[in-house]
């Protein structure tokens, strides 16, 4: 087989479609930006944060949660219990992705295959919600958010978007 | 449509940029590249070397144009139609770029700002500048 571009040596690019763990590929920095900032985030907060200012400024995704009671304006989003709960559950399911970070189809398979036949949820959604969190982080961070920090988190967010997306059928 | 509270914070946040327009389009640029590196293609004059002073310079222009869009926010289309036509003759930014150019701004705000980045500053902007991008783009075909 002649060689493709793109495909890893010796795979044929069949095989290389069914190898979840040919994926996105962050170098050393990368992960460094990446978790050296985790480690300093409440992720309970920031996830209620993320999840909040995303139903505020694309009203659109409250579609999802007709069952989470006062919606009305932003302090009533950001100050309702099921929104913090269920950030909350967002972002540190989110964690899992910073753990297995050269692994994320695998990590998300279960979860894509929900947000897909369960949940219903249009995948642009996820990039949506990743560029939120990016722009809270930046908030959090302020300096210390430099243009290469960023960048690893947005291909961070973006990887995971797509892992997120990955089952859909 | 922009409301009275949203335009109030689109003119609050303007006064904090405004003097500042070049250092503040220059680290727009900077992380508009360094993000997403496709958007290089569009600015090869600049890219190439990323002098300072260029950025500098090129990010004044771009923020002048902002700050012409916020003082007619009312009547964008007829605001911004030179640039308009420049986008759709010249230009030819592809839109699929602008959601990125807005990401970044929003972040250059987020990080100046912290935590006085209210939901409702970035509701507002984020809505202002999707406006501006659509008249950008809006006589391309």
């Amino acid at each position: 087989m002649g060689q493709i571009p793109g495909c890893k040596p010796g795979l044929e690019p069949q095989a290389q479609a069914l190898r979840p763990d040919i994926m996105v590929h962050f170098t050393a920095e990368e992960k460094a930006a990446i978790t050296s900032l985790w480690g300093k985030m409440n992720v309970e907060e920031a996830g209620g944060e993320a999840l909040g200012r995303l139903l505020v400024v694309y009203p659109w995704t409250q579609r999802f949660f007709d069952n989470f009671g006062n919606l009305s304006s932003p302090s009533a989003i950001l100050g309702n219990p099921k929104v913090k709960a269920h950030g909350k559950k967002v972002l540190t399911s989110f964690g899992d992705a910073i753990k297995n970070m050269d692994n994320l189809k695998t990590t998300f398979a279960k979860l894509s295959e929900l947000h897909c036949d369960k949940l219903h949820v249009d995948p642009e959604n996820f990039r949506l919600l990743g560029n939120v969190l990016v722009i809270i982080l930046a908030t959090h961070f302020g300096k210390e958010f430099t243009p290469e920090v960023q960048a690893a988190w947005q291909k961070l967010v973006s990887a995971v978007a797509i892992a997120l997306g990955h089952k859909y059928h | 449509m922009l409301s009275a509270q949203e335009r109030a914070q689109i003119t609050q946040v303007w006064d904090l940029i405004a003097g500042h327009e070049a250092q503040f389009g220059a680290e727009l640029l900077l992380r508009l590249f360094t993000v997403y590196p496709s958007t290089k293609g569009y600015f090869p004059h600049l890219s190439a070397c990323q002098d300072a002073a260029q950025l500098l310079s090129h990010g004044q222009r771009m923020l002048a144009a902002v700050g012409a869009a916020v003082q007619h926010m009312d009547n964008l289309r007829a605001a911004l139609s030179p640039l308009a036509d420049l986008h759709a003759l010249v230009l030819r930014v592809d839109p699929a770029n602008f959601p990125l150019l807005i990401q970044c701004f929003q972040v250059v705000l987020a990080s100046h700002l912290q935590a006085e980045f209210t939901v409702e500053m970035q509701a507002a902007w984020d809505k202002f500048l999707t406006g501006v991008a659509v008249v950008l783009t809006e006589k391309y075909r």
